[in-house]
């Protein structure tokens, strides 16, 4: 077999031959479309020269450009590095998350970010990955056996430190992604679907406890809000009025780049970060939208080719995480731009402003390289 | 194994079992998500995208409307009525202040130095809108500034954030208190009446005509307002004015009224009131034009300042002591209210005798006494009592020039006993005969004419008398119709109540040979580069009174004033030849039980081709004594100074 020969070889480019390209570029276009897109949403509030550090687009390609070295260098990197020392970052995760909620909590009541010099550094970022290679490994392990009842409460017990701490933020929108993560990942680890059906209907049970005695009362109006918008339009509908009529505004074409009433008004509140898909709706209309759910189609869709194609378990647990994190960001992103879903604040992959989200996909994406990159060594036993 | 050795192998002995997941479930939910938002996305931006588009665009154009100036009122020849003056006020926004709370603390101070309002209420006010969440709404502060104020505040406030001195227009109304009901006054929209206004276009602020002329003739003095469409951002701040469009003025009003005259009827009727024998409270009078409908005056004493009503914020002693005087009711217009006509009523009677045939003009009768003692109903004795005792041979001119009572109950109820029928062997019949000629004369409904405040008056029947006289505190017999109900119908009392306005048209009626005429106080809307829009013309029935009898009656109402027996003769001049019937309607004081007189004339001149109508009433007073000779002085005056 020809492939035979790539076994042999010792060289740092080894394997970069099964780099998967549809893979890459589809992020790389949406980091594009994301600039393109912050431009426009910036162009207002942003009066400064184009090359300078302080503009919003440069900031974000040298994000982008950290991403994609980090990405490389996680490609390379053999995942089971990763998936070895998960404990030990699962860790690392769970005190971030605990030390930003000591010291972060003196500034505002939802502050998710540190500030290490000039960058914010939001550890949920890093804690949604480190759960997911602690999940992996668990499952992966002897005795992780997700049809066995114990170890799915097991699983879950790793799960829930996160996604508790991350919903004491408070930030209910990560909580749901983590949550989304776990069952995907017991889902494709083998879980008996009756115990999914009675912990699903037990939850249920639970939501009215949770709803009276944990959800802030922020995040009860904003659902509130989801109902009936019209009732306070000048008050904490506003955001999600002004989404609805830009998107809306925007109809098959849009208004074109830069030309979007809402988003150059300042009608749009956030518009390069949490509410950068309403300028896309407004000025690329439902055409533009069309497109970017084509470039994510086609980046999960590899995303789950390297889950199929893994070497082993942990391979496949770990893709599974990542195509599901990617998946419920983008969708909890775009619902709450369309009205779907309460407002919580979720950037939009690989397109919204911001550094820690982009260099934490990134990394992602890197892990799904990992993956494919390694996948035939062992298919070949 | 040896291939193992190239990748990592964990020191934790993770296996490396065949992953044995199964992905399908993955993919579908990536497709249905997407397909879920794709659908949405269906929804709102191609079946709905044209809604949001507009409701975009509404989020940063900005319509404001620029009020047109309002059209303006002048007599029938010419002389301004009313003007136009902007009302200065301050305001103050609490959201725009500045928030450091000592620097707004400075500008309360400045505004209390200006305009005299004391710093501490201002700061009240403020913290109590704040409180209510409703810091992004004006606060009045005062109004209306003096034209020195305006001026100072205006200079002020461009270092004065979150204050502004607002313009909205206003009226002033020369006529003063002679014109009050006649112009009526604008002010700001009330609730009721918000709704409609909105509808037809109106700014919220816009003030609108509430009374008298501004409120009847409101769309034409309103003109058409203009717009500022603007773009504005989030904040409200301009960014490009889109399309202005300059406001139309609206119409003028050319009234019928002759300034000079009004003046002089309110000055003559308001000096009049009060006099050695009758202290009146209230008065009114109606000049009118018998060919055109016109009318070159209509008065009401008391009248009362313009200024009170038009801005009442600052004049609230004076209006509630006006609004709370029931003796005078200054806010009512006497001329459109209704009080029993007394024998000007016999004017209608003589059209039923004469056209019914129960009276002719050869029909006369022997008046020896004051008192003729009838056998009524169930032998009641009715004692019929005239003013005084009128002598033989009393026919329809003596009767009218007389103002014989016991002729006109011969007339209507008939002479029980005496071989004399009444409208109708039936006294009811009769009663229902005589209303139907009260009817065609105009009586019992309000005339038309472009003034608000208008009352029906009251021709009453048995059916309506059985109607209203049921119930509650009523006695079984007193829903009956008596006998002498239809006398007392037959001389304008008893139930019957008629309007200064409508006894006023019925005179012109009977001197233009039957015209009842819709009177107006407008004659014409005209435009603000002069052209006339449109004419008022009065609306023209027949009474259906043959021009005969309405000679007959006419020559009966000249006698009243040329005869010196006549009960008109003190409205005689030599100067005019003035043709009048008067009225002297008893009634019973509510309060003391004394019975007290309404006195009426109501006449024209000159008699051969009238062209004036002149009415006059008093609350107290007899109609040959009080009413006739102030009558008498305006048919000369109107001669004089108003016939051209």
């Amino acid at each position: 077999m020809s492939t035979l020969s790539y076994g042999r070889q010792r060289s740092v480019f080894r394997g970069w031959d099964r780099f998967d390209y549809a893979l890459f570029l589809p992020a790389l276009a949406l980091v594009v479309v994301g600039l393109l897109l912050i431009y426009s949403g910036s162009s207002r509030s942003y009066v400064g020269p184009v090359a300078s550090f302080s503009n919003p687009v440069a900031k974000q390609v040298v994000f982008a450009s950290a991403g994609i070295a980090a990405m490389l260098l996680v490609s390379k990197l053999d995942y089971h590095y990763l998936t070895h020392y998960a404990w030990v970052l699962y860790a690392l995760g769970l005190v971030s998350l605990v030390v930003i909620l000591v010291f972060g909590h003196s500034a505002f009541g939802s502050t998710r970010w540190f500030n290490v010099g000039p960058v914010q550094v939001q550890p949920s970022e890093f804690a949604k990955l480190a759960t997911i290679l602690a999940l992996a490994r668990f499952f992966s392990e002897h005795g992780g056996d997700a049809r066995d009842l114990r170890a799915l409460l097991l699983s879950l017990a790793i799960v829930a430190p996160t996604a508790g701490l991350v919903f004491v933020e408070p930030d209910l929108g990560t909580s749901v992604v983590i949550a989304s993560i776990w069952v995907g990942v017991v889902i494709v680890a083998g879980v008996n679907r009756g115990h999914l059906l009675v912990m699903g209907a037990l939850f249920v049970a639970a939501m009215p406890f949770l709803w009276t005695f944990f959800i802030a009362d922020y995040q009860v109006t904003r659902v509130a809000i989801l109902v009936d918008p019209e009732k306070d339009p000048l008050g904490d509908s506003y955001n999600v009025i002004q989404a609805k009529i830009a998107i809306g505004s925007g109809q098959l074409l849009g208004t074109g780049l830069t030309n979007g009433q809402q988003t150059q008004r300042g009608y749009l509140k956030v518009p390069t970060k949490d509410f950068i898909f309403s300028v896309l709706g407004e000025e690329l209309g439902f055409v533009g939208a069309m497109g970017l759910f084509t470039l994510f189609g086609i980046l999960l869709f590899r995303g789950i080719r390297a889950a199929q194609i893994a070497g082993d378990t942990a391979g496949q647990l770990v893709a599974v995480g990542i195509v599901v994190l990617i998946l419920m960001q983008t969708f909890i992103n775009v619902a709450v731009n369309v009205s779907l879903f309460p407002v919580t604040g979720i950037p939009l992959p690989f397109v919204s402003q911001g550094g820690s989200s982009m260099v934490t996909l990134f990394i992602g994406l890197g892990i799904l390289q990992s993956i494919v990159m390694r996948h035939r060594a062992y298919r070949q036993i | 194994m040896s291939l193992l050795d190239e990748g990592y192998r964990s020191p934790a002995g993770q296996s490396r079992n065949r992953p044995h997941g199964n992905l399908v479930f993955l993919r579908v939910l990536v497709v249905v998500l997407f397909g879920v938002l794709g659908l949405r996305l269906v929804y709102m931006q191609i079946l709905n995208g044209a809604d949001y588009a507009r409701r975009s665009r509404e989020n940063h154009i900005v319509e404001q409307n620029i009020l047109p100036p309002r059209g303006l009122i002048a007599d029938r020849n010419g002389v301004p009525l009313v003007a136009n003056k902007p009302v200065y006020s301050a305001s103050i926004t609490p959201e725009l202040l500045p928030d450091d709370s000592a620097v707004r603390f400075k500008i309360y101070q400045k505004l209390e130095d200006l305009l005299g309002v004391p710093a501490v209420e201002i700061q009240v006010k403020v913290k109590d809108a704040e409180k209510a969440n409703q810091a992004g709404l004006e606060i009045k502060l005062k109004e209306p500034l003096t034209e020195q104020e305006a001026l100072t505040l205006d200079e002020a406030t461009t270092d004065m954030p979150g204050v502004k001195l607002n313009v909205t227009p206003g009226r002033e109304y020369l006529g003063g208190d002679a014109f009050a009901h006649i112009l009526g006054y604008i002010g700001a929209q009330r609730q009721e009446t918000r709704a409609k206004y909105a509808k037809a276009g109106y700014d919220l602020n816009e003030p609108v005509g509430i009374t008298g002329l501004e409120s009847i003739y409101e769309q034409d003095l309103r003109g058409q307002p203009g717009f500022d469409a603007s773009e504005q951002d989030a904040a409200g701040h301009l960014i490009s004015s889109l399309k202005t469009q300059a406001p139309v003025s609206g119409n003028s009003l050319q009234l019928a009224i002759d300034k000079g005259l009004q003046d002089y009827v309110y000055e003559l009727l308001s000096g009049s009131l009060d006099d050695a024998t009758w202290h009146a409270k209230t008065a009114a009078a109606v000049v009118m034009s018998p060919k055109t409908g016109e009318v070159y005056a209509i008065v009401s004493v008391p009248g009362y300042d313009p200024a009170i009503t038009a801005d009442p914020a600052n004049h609230q002693a004076e209006y509630q002591a006006l609004a709370n005087d029931h003796v005078r009711d200054p806010f009512l217009n006497h001329a459109l209210a209704p009080a029993a006509p007394g024998s000007t009523f016999k004017l209608v009677t003589a059209s039923a005798a004469l056209e019914t045939g129960n009276i002719t003009p050869s029909t006369s009768v022997d008046i020896p006494s004051a008192v003729l003692e009838i056998k009524g109903e169930n032998g009641v004795i009715y004692p019929l009592v005239d003013w005084r005792a009128q002598g033989p041979g009393i026919n329809i001119y003596k009767g009218i020039a007389y103002s014989s009572n016991i002729f006109f109950y011969m007339a209507s109820c008939g002479l029980l006993g005496y071989g004399r029928p009444g409208l109708s062997s039936d006294f009811g019949t009769g009663a229902v005969i005589l209303g139907n000629w009260a009817r065609k004369y105009g009586f019992g409904s309000a005339t038309g004419i472009d003034l608000d405040g208008e009352f029906d008056g009251l021709i009453p029947d048995p059916a309506w008398k059985k109607r209203t006289h049921t119930g509650p505190g009523f006695r079984p017999e007193d829903a009956d119709w008596y006998y002498s109900d239809t006398c007392f119908m037959g001389i304008g009392q008893g139930d019957v109540t008629a309007t200064p306005i409508q006894v006023a048209r019925m005179t012109a009626a009977v001197a233009n040979g039957g015209k009842l005429l819709t009177p107006h106080v407008a004659n014409a809307v005209v435009a603000p580069d002069g052209h006339v829009v449109r004419t008022i013309q009065t609306q023209s029935k027949d009474v259906g009174v043959s021009a005969e009898h309405l000679a007959e009656i006419r020559e009966g109402m000249h006698q009243s004033v040329d005869l010196a027996l006549g009960a008109g003769h003190n409205a005689f001049r030599s100067n005019v030849d003035i043709a009048g019937k008067t009225g002297t309607a008893e009634f019973t004081d509510p309060k003391t039980g004394k019975t007290l007189q309404h006195a009426w004339f109501t006449g024209f001149a000159p008699f051969n081709d009238p062209e004036v109508v002149v009415t006059v009433y008093y609350d107290l007073g007899i109609g040959g004594e009080k009413a006739a000779p102030i009558a008498s002085k305006i048919f000369d005056y109107f001669m004089k100074n108003v016939k051209h």
